[in-house]
């Protein structure tokens, strides 16, 4: 073999990929606009993008699992956590961890109100791109779902409706990622351990003005329109009396899915 | 060193310790930070000492690599350089940019794109920089007529960079598009043009430290780099899985990234065979460590653990864990950090003006040790927090916050070894300090070496 045999290899070669990469690169730009949902990708979506870049926010955080590795990754956060919550913890991140205890804490960035609110719109744009089926199973900013075992995380085939709540309640209805079912153990939402029996009390209280006659009802009313009720302790809703509990599971749960769901939920008792 | 405006690469070099050691010291801070509780958390967060430490390393080995390019072109092309002044001009403007930059981050300013955070008014002036560089060594091979496959690949690797620098600049709305177009940056740099300044740079101290024929290096050079491209190129396609774009960038990613490893492995056989034949005998004992450590730990950093989280089945887990701070602190060290030092011990002696064989190496030594222990250490302490990260987080369902308790053990490892590899940096900043600042003029021994020259064509 000669330089100038190596000369060609390495002269073809790189003409060659170098072709065949602007032609995939070309294709793919063809298939972006359907991938992206381009058509939701609003001015305040944009805005919201300059708000993520302004605040340096990838230094710390990942989208799409690109950033840095010293916060969590923020993919699917508002499908996760709400957009009320969102807001409520962005204004003081503060109110919601300590860092004497997580080790880390999120430093107060002065974000006004309407930048918070376009970075949030920014984030729900983000989590509908379609990935590829990644992550392929949720990542939590916090709490445990152990869904290795399907003992404990629930059978979604499974014959007996409360089985298959449970893996609505891990899986695609992600209640794990802010609520545990171990009594005492308050993640963002409230430890739901004997939330059959709380529900027949909350239907006692005075302050109840919604339409829910049995436990069963109460649980799917809460499930699909968490603003009927916000219980008054002032833990989990905004200064507004906005639930954090996210009012989208009607949409991306199914009318089974919910009765599923409350079947498991009335197992806790 | 054989002609007088090669010393021009001192000033480079000098520049290139300071940052270095500034971005080390960047990163033990940040990384003191993952134990949590944060006194300047409200003063300098993550977000802007990562952001430090990054960028230090960019404006660093770039500097690197510019004054390890007025190092050779002379040598290669027999000439002087074309303009000593504008050599200086760039240094100080490119600089001023980097300081302007970093400055910008204490402060705020940021363009929040990770690894390209300077603000769109400061990448301008790196084109100016650029384009003043490339002018400045191309007029000087103009002026020669003398054009070696050596510096052929080098300033084709540099010119490129450049160019794929510009689809940097370019903004778009889309935050997929953002990221597919911020990879022809990251990745067709150092995975790709950049490989071609490292393996020219490897060619240029192989030939000179073992006497190898020329022909024969240039010849495998271009292995080197045809099959960095090969590879490369649609190698991109492993940072493209999971950002929004079709899947077969999954097959194309997973395929073609899984042959990167080829071209380090490549440049480790070639460093191996060439001090194979001619024996370590080189009195630059120094310049032979970091030669032949770049290729080892380039091969092992970017090489091997490049593909261990390269396949999209694996990737799918390990993606945005501390897998991928593990291969990316090795691959940077091994590949662009060994490579500057390894020219730099290299030119040093030439610069000071002493002959290789009276120059004192335990100093040296220590540094090269230091560093490679150092980061071989923290490599191995990123890859158990990476591997129990992913576990933990990712297949049990652990949330990050409580994941990141169960990895703190990790981190102090991590800080640990970071303090020995910062040690080196320090040994061998002190190193290069004691020798003085540059006095020496044509070294004949090294004329005999130097003067192997063969083609004059790429």
């Amino acid at each position: 073999m000669t330089k100038a045999v190596t000369r060609r290899f390495f002269f073809i070669g790189t003409a060659i990929f170098t072709l065949a990469f602007i032609v995939l690169t070309i294709h793919t730009h063809t298939t972006i606009a359907s991938r992206t949902h381009a058509d939701r990708l609003t001015d305040e979506v944009r805005r919201g993008g300059h708000v993520w870049a302004k605040y340096n926010c990838e230094n710390c955080h990942t989208l799409l699992g690109e950033g840095a590795y010293y916060a969590p990754d923020l993919t699917k956060v508002v499908q996760q956590r709400g957009a009320a919550y969102l807001a409520q913890f962005l204004a003081n991140p503060a109110q919601f961890y300590s860092e004497t205890r997580d080790g880390r804490l999120m430093p107060t960035l002065g974000l006004s109100t309407q930048e918070i609110a376009n970075v949030i719109a920014f984030l729900d744009w983000m989590g509908h791109i379609d990935t590829n089926g990644w992550p392929p199973r949720p990542i939590l900013v916090s709490g445990v779902a152990v869904r290795a075992m399907p003992g404990v995380a629930g059978v979604a085939s499974a014959a007996d409706p409360p089985s298959r709540g449970k893996a609505v309640f891990n899986g695609s209805g992600a209640c794990a990622s802010c609520h545990s079912v171990a009594p005492g153990v308050v993640l963002v939402g409230p430890s739901l351990a004997g939330v059959a029996k709380t529900a027949v009390t909350r239907l006692q209280d005075p302050h109840y003005q919604g339409t829910a006659r049995t436990a069963a009802e109460y649980l799917e009313e809460s499930i699909l329109q968490p603003n009927v009720f916000i219980v008054p302790d002032g833990l989990y809703a905004s200064p507004q009396r906005v639930s954090f509990m996210p009012d989208t599971l009607g949409k991306t749960l199914a009318p089974e899915e919910v009765k599923d769901l409350v079947a498991y939920l009335m197992t806790l008792q | 060193m054989l002609y007088q405006s090669q010393r021009v690469a001192y000033a480079y070099f000098l520049a290139v310790l300071l940052l270095f050691g500034l971005q080390v010291a960047f990163g033990v801070l940040s990384l003191a930070k993952y134990l949590g509780p944060d006194p300047l958390l409200n003063v300098m967060n993550f977000a802007t000492s990562k952001a430090i430490h990054t960028n230090l390393l960019l404006v660093w080995v770039l500097t690197g690599f510019m004054g390890a390019t007025y190092y050779m072109v002379p040598e290669e092309s027999q000439t002087e350089l074309y303009s000593v002044r504008l050599a200086y001009v760039q240094l100080v403007l490119w600089l001023a940019i980097g300081v302007a930059a970093v400055v910008g981050y204490l402060f705020g300013i940021t363009a929040g794109r990770k690894l390209l955070e300077m603000p769109q008014a400061l990448k301008y002036g790196v084109v100016v920089v650029m384009l003043m560089f490339l002018f400045n060594v191309l007029m000087t091979i103009r002026q020669a007529g003398r054009w070696t496959t050596t510096q052929g690949v080098l300033i084709g690797g540099l010119a490129s960079a450049a160019l794929l620098f510009v689809a940097g600049m370019i903004p778009f709305d889309n935050y997929t598009l953002d990221r597919f177009y911020r990879w022809w940056v990251v990745h067709l740099w150092v995975e790709g043009v950049w490989e071609l300044i490292l393996g020219a740079i490897l060619a240029f101290l192989l030939i000179r430290l073992s006497g190898a024929d020329r022909e024969v290096m240039e010849k495998w050079l271009y292995v080197i780099v045809g099959l960095t491209f090969l590879s490369g190129i649609l190698g991109t396609g492993h940072h493209y899985y999971w950002i929004g774009v079709p899947r077969y960038w999954l097959w194309v990613g997973g395929i073609f990234s899984a042959l990167e490893p080829l071209a380090f492995l490549a440049m480790a056989a070639y460093a191996y065979n060439m001090m194979r034949r001619s024996g370590l005998a080189h009195p630059n004992t120094l310049a032979l460590h970091w030669t032949i450590g770049s290729a080892v730990f380039s091969m092992l950093g970017a090489g091997l653990l490049g593909l261990a989280h390269t396949w999209p089945q694996v990737n799918q887990w390990t993606h945005g864990t501390h897998v991928t701070t593990m291969h990316g602190h090795m691959a940077f060290f091994g590949a662009y950090a060994m490579i500057n030092l390894a020219i730099i011990t290299y030119a040093l002696p030439a610069f000071a003006g002493i002959p290789d064989d009276a120059r004192d190496v335990r100093l040296g030594l220590w540094a090269f040790w230091l560093m490679v222990g150092g980061m071989f250490g923290m490599t191995m302490a990123l890859a158990a927090a990476g591997i129990t990260q992913t576990y933990l987080e990712r297949i049990m369902g652990f949330g990050y916050l409580e994941t990141q308790q169960k990895i703190q053990v990790h981190y102090l490892m991590w800080l640990g070894t970071s303090i020995v590899f910062a040690a080196g940096v320090i040994a061998f900043i002190w190193d290069f300090v004691s020798l003085g600042v540059p006095r020496g003029l044509l070294e004949k021994s090294r004329l005999s070496v130097g003067a192997g020259m063969g083609s004059t064509t790429p």
